[in-house]
């Protein structure tokens, strides 16, 4: 699927009381070195409501650079657009004794168009300093001073902003101009971290000082989620020309339909009918909604183009209609219009997208949480929903995948705004069936024929084989079974059940020198297809949290026919190995005719663990890793 | 923008030439909508099933010559695969005013069938984007309408460029096949350029001569003087010239497909270069562009961005006494420089033999491109009495310049003559070392600029291999567990990647990479030696646990001799490779493993000694194992002793590394006594 074409301008960025600071890269503080690229020394922002369609964001950040990597730790950019006006911005750069080495001004900052891959084209551009450090450390002042009338995004502030960066002093104030534009405020993570806040009448504000840099670690959850932040929002606010009073998701649901998603769904006699005869055998809802869907997209791709209030605001259905194409934004009102021309119900949806889960706030409504657009279509019960994404041309109706799964998203009725979580897909519901007939031959060589089931997230980690060549499918067989060497693809067939969301693969490889002959002895490892040989990475101390977000069920059941004139020797036990992560089992059995059956199973649950757990999953990985690299010996007669 | 370019229009006196047009625009059949997959290809997503690409001159009277790209292209959409192909990115250059690169012309239409009727869809002008991306370029978008698999889409546009040398490269060879293409380049005869053949496919150059004709408007003013009105009075005058035009005719060109090991896939596509060389306008002097290597280096070394930058020595002068001050021989003095240069500039990743800064002024801030840096070192070493000169250089990834060419060249070295040998320096990196070049810049030779303006080649490639070695001695327990210490000595670039790598990463963090690389080993003790010392290998020394690190079966126990350093996958799979193997620099990986096996057991089998090699000395394999009263000696060398392996050792290489592998991951045996 493709993401993010809902844009929202970043403006967030700091601003500055003079006040005096040593400029010296002198920090002797050790929690403040230990595992830092880079030392912010003050991060200021003094948001100024002014009036409610006039904010002013003035910011100040000081940055000592102990080395190369924590050069992208200045931050010095600042986006804009014809709303978002820079008033100011300069950069002061001093060497590690605190002498200025540098004066650089708004014409040395570059100025580009803000176009990220996969968007054709924007209208918002940045501009940024590309400064050559001489020296490590340094320290660098950034003072950039921001208007905008857009009060609907009042920045969020980050006490921390990434990995491997501490914190001397952070201070975030929002000044407002009266008691109607007080804003609303969410404290988020602030956990065991001394901030202080402090409320005046017509001010908040609150102070970090001394946090210690964190290291990023194998499993942890997102950044965002585990580092202090506070979010803003202003009751009454503006956006591009349009003012909004909001108290609750409800009203801004409203507010979305009455001033964004409104009127934006027309389309011509003609294409209304076009819908209308494909769908007319449907006897259900649903059944009509599939037909839409697959005709949608079968017709349309994916092409983002923001410009001026595009970045929230769809361009009009008819458009999408014409040009065949839109963004996440154009081609969810697309399809809502063309499923309303069939009598359809479906409601517009915004959804931080990503493979991580990131929830809306229940009680705290902003324009600016989400960077995607969904719909969702009722199901009889009106607390249930079929969700689908119309920037894929591939995925399954109602099948969303883990770029939107299992999260709480805003959807916008005429009505209101309501907060839902989509369908979430754990453990079981994520499912790989591998049944294999395996030959071992005397060289060494193997002769495998599989038929490999998968369902869920495994589904959508596979499903996209079927468009691919050849040489791409050989590619993929290489990489997963990346244990067996010179893979041979003999035959291979694909068949992906839209209908029940599952894909199965037919394929048959040989394979030299799989087995080691060891004089009379053959040696070889009986999960063939299957090895699960990861081992989370391992830390002298683990600090962070870690979270398991999809869990999976695989079940891997195998023949293996042993070359003639050999005997076993010894096989290993059966094993069973169970924990709070999951579990897991796998014998092999001698059969009648001679041959060897093998079978596995292992349920990963999906879970978040503190980070004392780390080191038990850790176990529990490494005696399955161990237990799928097991050897059979066979022994000539 | 678009008023001026129709005022332009108005000026422009077209030089007459006719070409019959084969293909026209609109003109696409049910045929072409309906086939499904491209015969000679069938993993295509997309095909160009015509090119049209008809460069030309033509006379401004305002501004003089100015190049026309006209290009027409028809592609067919077989999948979802192929719509990318439907977006259409013109990068054009924005010089002061005059002297911008514009598009005209554009004309686009996607074609489907729908109910066996060819329906047209045009583009739009509201639906083409203009971004300014940079101060420099903007950047002319497109993206088809109504586009499905199986469209048609066609396109024509001109683009029009005061530089002659904007179409220095003529691509031959798309990501996708081209069934048919026509190229058609019409220079008039005032301009000479070279051109030069890049790629692996094979097509004629067919050369014609035509006849072109400039009319000149020559105003002529009168008059205005106290009593006589103004008046203008218009002639004009003819100028007859030849046009020398090559084409080009391809069928069934392939799609360029990419490939493991390759410096640059760019260097493989086919095209034609072309590179101005001199222009002789009637009544002017011959202006010399380039041409042979003379000349290109001429050209170079006289720009005031190169050569004169080399003179320059003030700036440095009081430094430079101070740092030669105690100093006796050449080498001492050079390596003085160059540590100085190394250390006091910071290179700003541009790249260029011509200076960005100048060297003064770079040398005032600290930082600068490439050419203020190694000028700069140049410089500094002549005035020490040494004879350095500058080196151009082609990066891998600017392809190999083997034609004299200005454009062949995108970077500059220096080289010391010490003791009559000559010594490669770039101040550059902080890696790098006398005769060790970084990486970026191994690329067949370089060509010495020496100080009377003459040249000569100098090879790039280290005549020496790079060495990591591995020396461990390891314990492994009746239970598969073991313990053991490894000394780890990486030399040259092996220790010069090691650098770039691990510079700026904490020590916890790069133990935690390396536990990671050696397959899950705990280390118990580390430490290293001369990590920031350029010039001096890394030595590590590492005290280890490990659990299974081998297979208890029953009462045999299995061993890899090599433990988790055996190549454990062969790095070639395809079956076929086109283009040559590129290493980089030669190097050697060696392996001396001690292993103490476990109380009670004895050998029962272990491999056989193997020595394979590849080609003529590409490369070799030495594996020796000897048991020693229940010690285990182990031995493992491997080298690659050539940079760069072409394609016809391909088939040699891959089986070469399909031994190593089988050899390294064979097993050892032991048995309960």
């Amino acid at each position: 699927m493709r993401l993010l074409s809902f844009v929202v301008l970043f403006i967030y960025s700091a601003v500055c009381f003079s006040q005096k600071i040593n400029y010296t890269s002198l920090v002797t503080d050790k929690n403040l070195i230990e595992n830092a690229d880079a030392i912010v020394r003050l991060d200021e922002l003094v948001v100024d409501i002014i009036a409610q369609d006039n904010m002013v964001l003035t910011s100040k950040r000081v940055v000592t650079v102990l080395n190369k990597n924590g050069n992208k730790h200045i931050n010095a950019f600042v986006g804009y657009s014809s709303s978002n006006k820079i008033k100011n911005i300069k950069a002061l750069v001093y060497d590690s004794f605190g002498n200025e080495i540098k004066k650089l001004k708004e014409k040395d900052f570059k100025d580009v168009s803000a176009v990220s891959g996969g968007t054709l084209f924007s209208d918002y551009r940045v501009k940024y300093l590309d400064y050559t450090p001489t020296q490590y450390p340094y320290t660098i002042v950034l003072e950039k001073e921001i208007q905008t009338p857009n009060t609907v995004f009042v920045p969020e502030w980050n006490f921390l902003d990434d990995y491997r960066q501490s914190l001397e002093k952070s201070s975030f104030v929002i000044n407002y101009a009266n008691a109607n534009l007080k804003p609303a405020v969410l404290e988020k993570n602030f956990g065991d971290y001394a901030i202080e806040k402090k409320e005046t009448p017509l001010s908040i504000s609150y102070l970090a000082t001394n946090i210690s840099a964190i290291k990023w670690e194998e499993l942890s959850p997102d950044f965002n989620v585990i580092t202090p932040k506070v979010m803003s929002r202003l009751v009454n606010f503006h956006y591009e020309g349009i003012n909004g009073h909001v108290e609750n998701w409800g009203q801004l649901g409203e507010w979305m339909h009455n001033n964004i998603l409104k009127g934006r769904g027309n389309l011509s006699l003609a294409v209304k009918e076009k819908v209308r005869n494909l769908v007319k055998d449907a006897a259900t809802d649903l059944e009509k909604a599939k037909i839409v869907y697959e005709y949608m997209q079968s017709v349309t791709r994916y092409i983002s183009v923001q410009v001026g209030i595009g970045g929230v605001q769809p361009i009009l259905a008819s458009e999408v209609d014409r040009l065949k194409y839109g963004d996440c934004k154009g081609l969810s009102n697309y399809t809502k219009s063309l499923l309303e021309a069939v009598g359809v119900n479906s409601y517009y949806v915004h959804v931080e997208a990503g493979s991580d889960k990131i929830n809306f706030e229940d009680d705290f409504p902003t324009l600016s949480q989400g960077n995607h657009a969904i719909l969702a279509i009722p199901n009889n019960n009106n607390n249930n929903y079929t969700w689908i994404d119309c920037t894929s041309q591939i995925h399954p109706f109602g099948f969303i995948g883990d770029f939107t799964d299992d999260r709480k998203v805003l959807v916008i009725k005429p009505t209101g705004g309501e907060i839902v979580k989509t369908t979430a897909y754990l453990e079981k519901n994520n499912e790989q069936l591998i049944k294999s007939n395996i030959q071992l031959l005397n060289n060494g060589a193997i002769k495998v024929k599989a038929v490999i089931e998968t369902q869920g997230i495994q589904y959508d980690n596979r499903f996209y084989l079927e468009d691919k060549d050849r040489d791409k499918v050989l590619e993929h067989y290489q990489d997963v079974w990346s244990s067996i060497n010179n893979i041979e693809l003999e035959d291979y067939s694909f068949n992906n059940n839209k209908e029940k969301v599952k894909f199965t693969e037919n394929v048959k490889i040989t394979a030299e020198n799989y087995t080691r002959l060891l004089g009379s002895r053959i040696l070889f490892t009986p999960n063939v297809l299957n090895k699960s040989l990861y081992i989370p990475k391992r830390y002298r101390s683990r600090k962070l949290p870690f979270s398991i977000s999809r869990g999976y069920m695989d079940v891997d059941t195998y023949v293996i026919n042993i070359p003639e004139g050999f005997v076993v020797e010894v096989l290993p036990e059966a094993n069973k190995i169970i924990s709070e992560f999951g579990e897991y089992k796998s014998s092999v059995v001698l059969e009648k005719d001679g041959s060897l059956k093998y079978t596995r199973e292992f349920l990963l649950r999906t879970g978040n663990f503190p980070s004392n757990k780390y080191k038990e999953y850790r176990d529990f990985r490494r005696k399955i890793a161990s237990n799928d690299n097991q050897k059979i010996v066979l022994v000539k007669k | 923008m678009t008023k001026v370019l129709k005022l332009m229009v108005m000026y422009f006196l077209f030089v007459q030439f006719s070409h019959a047009q084969d293909v026209k625009f609109g003109k696409v059949s049910k045929e072409e909508l309906q086939e499904e997959f491209y015969a000679k290809d069938s993993t295509a997503d997309a095909a160009v099933l015509f090119r049209d690409v008809r460069i030309s001159f033509v006379y401004l009277e305002s501004v003089g010559f100015v190049v026309q790209q006209k290009i027409h292209e028809r592609i067919k959409i077989y999948n979802k695969g192929g719509f990318e192909h439907g977006t259409v990115v013109e990068a054009l250059y924005q010089g002061n005013s005059g002297t911008n690169e514009t598009l005209t012309g554009l004309k686009a239409t996607t074609y489907n069938l729908v109910n066996g009727n060819v329906e047209k869809t045009k583009l739009k002008k509201s639906d083409t984007f203009k971004e300014e991306s940079s101060k420099y370029y903007i950047r002319e978008k497109f993206t088809m309408p109504n586009l499905k698999e199986g469209s048609v889409i066609e396109y024509q546009y001109v683009i029009n460029s005061p530089f002659y040398s904007s179409f220095n490269e003529v691509t031959l060879q798309y990501d996708i096949p081209i069934v048919n293409q026509k190229i058609e380049v019409s220079i008039p005869e005032y301009f000479i350029f070279k051109n030069i053949s890049k790629g692996y496919l094979f097509y004629e150059l067919k050369k014609t001569v035509k006849s072109g004709n400039i009319t000149f408007t020559n105003k002529t003013r009168s008059g205005g003087g106290q009593y006589t009105p103004i008046s203008t009075s218009y002639s004009s005058s003819n100028l007859d010239f030849k046009i020398n035009v090559s084409s080009i005719s391809m069928q069934d060109v392939p799609a360029l497909k990419e490939e493991v090991y390759v410096n640059s896939m760019e260097n493989y596509r086919s095209a034609i270069k072309y590179e101005l060389q001199y222009t002789d306008f009637p009544n002017s002097v011959i202006e010399n562009y380039s041409g042979t290597w003379e000349k290109v280096v001429k050209n170079i070394y006289e720009n005031v961005e190169f050569g004169s930058q080399l003179k320059l020595k003030q700036y440095y002068k009081t430094d430079l006494e101070q740092l030669l001050s105690g100093k006796i021989t050449e080498k001492e003095k050079a390596e003085a420089i160059y540590t100085y240069v190394k250390s006091r500039m910071s290179w700003n990743g541009l790249l260029g033999y011509y200076t960005d800064n100048g060297v003064k002024k770079a040398y005032k801030e600290k930082s600068g491109n490439v050419a203020d840096i190694n000028l700069m070192l140049v410089s500094m070493l002549r005035n020490a009495g040494l004879k350095a000169n500058p080196v151009l250089v082609s990066t891998r990834s600017n392809g190999v310049p083997l034609f004299p060419t200005r454009y062949g060249f995108n970077y500059v070295v220096a080289v010391v003559n010490l003791n009559g040998a000559n010594v490669l320096l770039d101040a550059t990196s902080n890696y790098s070392k006398p005769n060790m070049l970084p990486v970026r810049t191994i690329n067949w030779a370089g060509r010495i600029v020496h100080e009377n303006g003459s040249s000569s080649t100098i090879p790039l490639q280290p005549n020496y291999k790079s060495l990591e070695s591995i020396m461990m001695s390891v314990s492994i327990s009746e239970n598969g567990k073991s313990e053991g210490k490894i000394r780890r000595f990486c030399k040259d670039y092996v220790a010069y990647k090691f650098r770039v790598n691990n510079s700026d990463i904490g020590e916890e963090t790069y133990l935690e990479k390396l536990e990671e690389k050696f397959n899950g080993i705990e280390i118990t003790d580390y430490s290293v030696k001369n990590k920031e010392v350029i010039g001096k290998p890394v030595m590590e020394s590492i005290s280890f646990n490990k659990e299974n690190t081998s297979e208890v079966i029953g009462d045999k126990m299995y061993l890899s001799p090599l433990l988790w350093f055996a190549q454990k996958e062969n790095p070639f799979k395809t079956e076929v490779r086109e283009y040559p193997v590129d290493y980089g620099y030669p190097w050697v990986d060696k392996h001396v493993i001690n292993i103490n096996i476990p109380e009670g057991y004895k050998v029962e089998s272990m491999p056989s000694p193997l020595k394979a090699v590849v080609g003529d000395g590409i490369g070799q394999f030495i594996f020796q194992i000897i048991n020693n009263n229940g010690i285990l000696q182990v031995k493992s060398d491997l080298s690659i002793n050539q940079s760069l392996i072409s394609s016809q050792d391909y088939q040699g290489l891959k089986d070469f590394y399909k031994a190593v592998v089988e050899k390294q991951t064979e097993k050892v045996v032991l048995s309960k006594i």
